[in-house]
């Protein structure tokens, strides 16, 4: 009935393998990041190694800076393969600490109430942003940017209007559940870290696993024929608004109950921090190609350098130099990398 | 094929500028220990709130500078970009991280910094605060603090205002419930009382400078004398006293200094200012731990600053000195 | 293999097929069907009514006008994803694959196989790809490792998998937008090739292209659009591979261009640019004989 050839004798199957698992390595998206936390962390002990970048409190301090960005990252990665950004986090970031602290502060709420009540918030925003973007078909950069505004006015506003201050502190964190889940530490580590490994593994096993991931490949990659093949894209998108929303909210979580306190203006910039860490990771701007293990070392190179400069003694506001610097290097590694892997298939 | 000719010498540039960057510590701690003292050679981290390019902490800096010059040391100072006690706390982690030999600090929030700083002074180093912090400091495990405490400030401001005559005075509060602000108005009314004299709380928003000045002429009544927390409020309250012609009238003193608010002082329109002399909050930490380190001798209880008083007599030098960057 | 005409009810039929577009008529009382084993070339230059029509029979528009059946039964298509749950696959010329993303995932893009329940089930990888690689095969086309992205094949082997997928999943009638049009000659060929394995495996296949010279060798059926109606449907028995040409290629007109050329290189005189007008005339001329 079909033409078909003789199927592949034993010679080919062989030189399958040889190549197969190093064309396999150059292939994946986080080569790059992998190897630029490698090269940062090299460069640091080097420098640094001396002034505490070796010690473990060293360490300590930026798999802690590196694991509030990397909670972000990895739900902005997933969203960013699916075709779509959210600038609104740092802003949902002040206003779920915002919630938690004038739940607990001023109407005296108990600590896991006011946390739940975050919770809700954040992913009713996070719908809200997805619903928006689906309904109106407009860019999800132009509408997560005003509900940046919006939400950051909002917080502000309300909490000026029943406060009369900008910041809130004093929050007993003391609470047994909640300061075992969201504070402290594991010998000298933040708990924050473990919060980011298991996120990043839960997305890293949604993406690559399970259909949704392939759904979200798709979404980003070719949206329409996903759509006409069965892929549900909006409920999808709207989803993962809900999801960046949601790692937001536990941000903000962590650093309340960390911190004890709440402040108007918390996570500004970091949406776009957490762009960088998932563009340094791998994933393309244009979306449809990423990954979300790429993210993390994008994050841990964030935090690496973020506490290395200090350390090192440098003023810590040469940060944003190196940051655009690392950035521009960052993507042509990738994309070098990349050309290189489909070359090599050939 | 550009692509890949463009790769290496953009890699290279962005290599460069990172080495760059990490030349600049060694130059930064050089200058700030080159010549002076025969002592010192001591490693400081100090990490405050305070931005440099603030006009308040460049003056804070100034002072870190001259003292580590004088002393010998190498002081390095970090602050976060923006009010954040989270980022703050990251800063004071990464500078403990380095081993100092002393460390200087605000504590604008001592709950969530309090992990930070007990992780210091756990580590074995000598914490000295500054600026923040007065009625915290001892029970986190530092040593002194230096700087100016509110009420004891606000005490003075209100004798000095008793003894220029004022008996009915208003006391304009940007942000009721800051604990700081509040401890202010709190100084100024005890001792205004004792004298004799009355005080009235008015919350005033400043984020608005025209709508201040409003609320300020509606609070006045017949108030012979107005007290401001800063120069946000100096300058509104005496633009009201301006417009409404009451400038003879009502006295205006206000906190911390200004170029606007000096001059003012010269030219007779503002009574006195509070100077809480943030130089020396910067200047006498670094000295107290060289000598910390030295012999054991610290300080046992808050070092003030404040309140340091400007007025007419001596308004010229400090206008010359606030040039320097000195007040 | 056999002209492909079977016995029994089309796959699928449009009778009198009509769509405006405000006042704008795109197709016109087109009427045209096929049967299982079959391919149905619909040709046509551009400017037609192809894309319209193809995007009325794959579901992306409703018909304004006529009749849409399919295996006899009258349906009113709301969507292209109610169009596949029929078995109506259209193969878009842009191919709807994802270039980074590996072949097997793009096969099995929207009908992932899963293994395992409620929070466990997971796509099943091995699945997949043991799978990809066989459909591929069973088209004739034997890719080493279906893990390499699908930017890595040739414009050929994409179309093929992009036809290998719709033949898994139960298609019935395959739409081929202009699956050879971007292609170099071998490539073609090679479609060519998987087209008629689909047809040789019991689909009916709508074959949509402005090039008669790929038309003719698969189509058991030609139906010829201009300016949005149609000149009818003809049988390869009817009609010969010149006639088509002829009747597509507008080959008076081209006739005529070749004559006005040939004008143009007499005034050039001898130059290098009078050779070549003169040149590119006489292939017009012999494209217009057929």
């Amino acid at each position: 009935m079909a033409v078909t050839e003789a199927p592949p004798g034993p010679q080919a199957d062989e030189r399958v393998r040889r190549a197969g698992l190093l064309r396999r390595l150059l292939a994946r998206p986080e080569l790059g990041a992998v190897a630029g936390a490698i090269l940062v962390w090299v460069f640091f002990a080097l420098v640094a190694g001396n002034r505490g970048f070796l010690t473990l409190d060293g360490t300590a301090s930026y798999l802690a800076v590196a694991s509030e960005l990397g909670i972000l990252a990895v739900a902005v990665s997933l969203l960013m393969i699916a075709g779509e950004f959210d600038l609104s986090i740092g802003s949902i970031i002040g206003a779920s600490g915002m919630v938690i602290a004038m739940l607990n502060i001023e109407y005296g709420w108990p600590l896991w109430a006011a946390i739940v009540m975050a919770i809700a918030f954040s992913l009713v925003a996070g719908f809200l942003n997805g619903l928006v973007v689906v309904w109106t078909r407009l860019p999800s950069f132009i509408v997560t940017l005003a509900s940046l505004f919006i939400f950051r006015g909002l917080t502000i506003g309300i909490t000026r209007l029943v406060t009369g201050r900008t910041q809130l502190g004093g929050i007993d964190t003391d609470a047994p559940v909640v300061s075992w889940l969201f504070g402290g530490e594991i010998g000298r580590f933040s708990v924050s870290i473990v919060w980011w490994l298991a996120l990043a593994a839960l997305a890293t096993w949604v993406l690559l696993r399970t259909r949704v991931g392939n759904w979200i490949f798709g979404a980003g990659g070719a949206p329409d024929a996903s759509r006409n093949l069965g892929v549900p894209v909006n409920r999808l998108k709207i989803g993962l608004f809900m999801t960046t929303a949601f790692s937001a909210c536990l941000v903000a979580i962590l650093q309340v109950v960390n911190f004890g306190g709440a402040d108007v203006l918390r996570g500004t910039g970091q949406e776009f921090q957490a762009i960088i860490a998932v563009v340094i990771g791998g994933t393309l701007l244009t979306g449809g190609y990423g990954s979300a293990i790429g993210a993390v070392f994008g994050a841990l190179i964030f935090g690496m350098v973020r506490q290395g400069i200090v350390i090192t003694g440098v003023n810590a506001d040469w940060f944003q130099v190196f940051l655009g610097a690392m950035l521009i290097v960052a993507v042509l590694v990738n994309n070098y990398i990349r050309k290189k892997a489909a070359e090599a298939k050939r | 094929m550009s692509r890949k000719r463009l790769f290496w010498p953009a890699l290279a540039f962005a290599l460069v500028l990172l080495a760059a960057g990490c030349d600049e510590a060694p130059k930064e701690a050089a200058s700030s220990g080159e010549s002076g003292g025969a002592q010192g050679g001591l490693n400081i981290a100090v990490v405050t709130h305070g931005q440099a390019s603030d006009p308040f902490w460049s003056v804070v800096k100034n002072g870190v500078d001259a003292a580590a010059k004088d002393t010998g040391n190498t002081v390095n100072y970090q602050a976060p970009q923006t009010f954040d006690m989270v980022e703050m706390s990251r800063l004071i982690d990464a500078a403990v991280a380095g081993k100092p030999d002393g460390l200087v600090i605000s504590i604008p929030d001592a709950k969530a910094l309090s992990g930070s700083i007990k992780k210091a002074v756990d580590a074995g180093i000598p914490v000295i605060s500054m600026n923040s912090g007065s009625d915290t400091y001892k029970e986190l495990g530092v040593l002194t603090h230096i700087g100016q405490t509110e009420f004891e400030a606000g005490l003075g401001g209100g004798e000095r205002m008793a003894a220029a005559g004022v008996k009915n005075a208003v006391c304009v509060n940007q942000e009721v419930g800051n604990a700081a602000l509040d401890l202010r108005c709190e100084g100024f009314t005890e001792s205004m009382t004792k004298a004799g004299g009355k005080v009235k709380v008015l919350a005033v928003n400043l984020a608005d400078p025209t709508d201040a000045q409003q609320r300020i002429s509606a609070g006045l009544g017949d108030a012979d004398g107005v007290f401001t927390l800063g120069p946000t409020g100096a300058t509104p309250a005496l633009a009201a006293l301006k417009a409404d012609n009451k400038l003879g009238q009502v006295k205006l003193a206000t906190f911390d200094l200004s170029p606007e608010v000096l001059q003012s002082i010269a030219d007779g329109e503002v009574l006195f200012a509070i100077d809480q002399q943030q130089y020396l909050q910067g200047y006498m930490p670094i000295v107290f731990l060289t000598q910390y380190k030295k012999y054991g001798v610290v300080p046992t209880g808050v070092v003030q600053t404040g309140p340091a008083f400007v007025e007419k007599a001596n308004a010229a030098q400090v206008i010359d000195l606030s040039k320097e960057g000195i007040r | 293999m056999s002209e492909g005409t079977r016995d029994g009810t089309p796959l699928l039929e449009v009778d009198n097929l009509t769509k405006y577009f405000g006042t704008v008529i795109a197709i016109k009382d087109i009427s045209m069907s096929v049967r299982a084993g079959e391919v149905m070339c619909v040709l046509g230059d551009n400017g037609a009514g192809k894309s319209t029509l193809i995007k009325t029979l794959s579901g992306v528009h409703q018909p304004s006008e006529g009749r849409y059946l399919i295996e006899g039964e009258e349906v009113r298509l709301s969507s292209p994803r109610d169009a596949l749950s029929r078995g109506i696959a259209t193969v878009y010329q842009d191919l709807a694959m994802i270039p980074l993303l590996s072949i097997w995932r793009n096969f099995f893009l929207g009908s992932e196989p899963t293994r395992g329940w409620g929070p466990w089930r997971r796509f099943d990888v091995d699945f997949a790809q043991r799978t990809a690689r066989e459909e591929l095969q069973k088209m004739g086309i034997d890719i080493r490792d279906t893990a390499q992205p699908v930017g890595t094949l040739s414009g050929g082997e994409r179309q093929s998998v992009a036809i290998a997928r719709a033949v898994y999943f139960g298609a019935k009638v395959l739409i081929l937008d202009e699956p050879t049009s971007a292609l170099g000659v071998k490539q073609a060929g090679v479609v060519l090739r998987y087209i008629v394995q689909a047809r040789a495996r019991g689909l009916g296949v709508i074959f949509i292209t402005h090039n008669p010279h790929h038309a003719y060798p698969v189509g058991d059926r030609f139906t010829i659009l201009n300016r949005g109606r149609s000149y009818g449907t003809f049988n390869k028995a009817e009609l010969s591979r010149d006639e088509l040409v002829q009747m597509m290629a507008g080959g008076k007109e081209l006739e005529e261009l070749g004559h006005e050329l040939d004008e143009f290189a007499r005034a050039e005189g001898e130059s290098e640019e009078a050779q070549a007008l003169r040149s590119a005339a006489h292939v017009l001329e012999e494209e217009a004989k057929g």
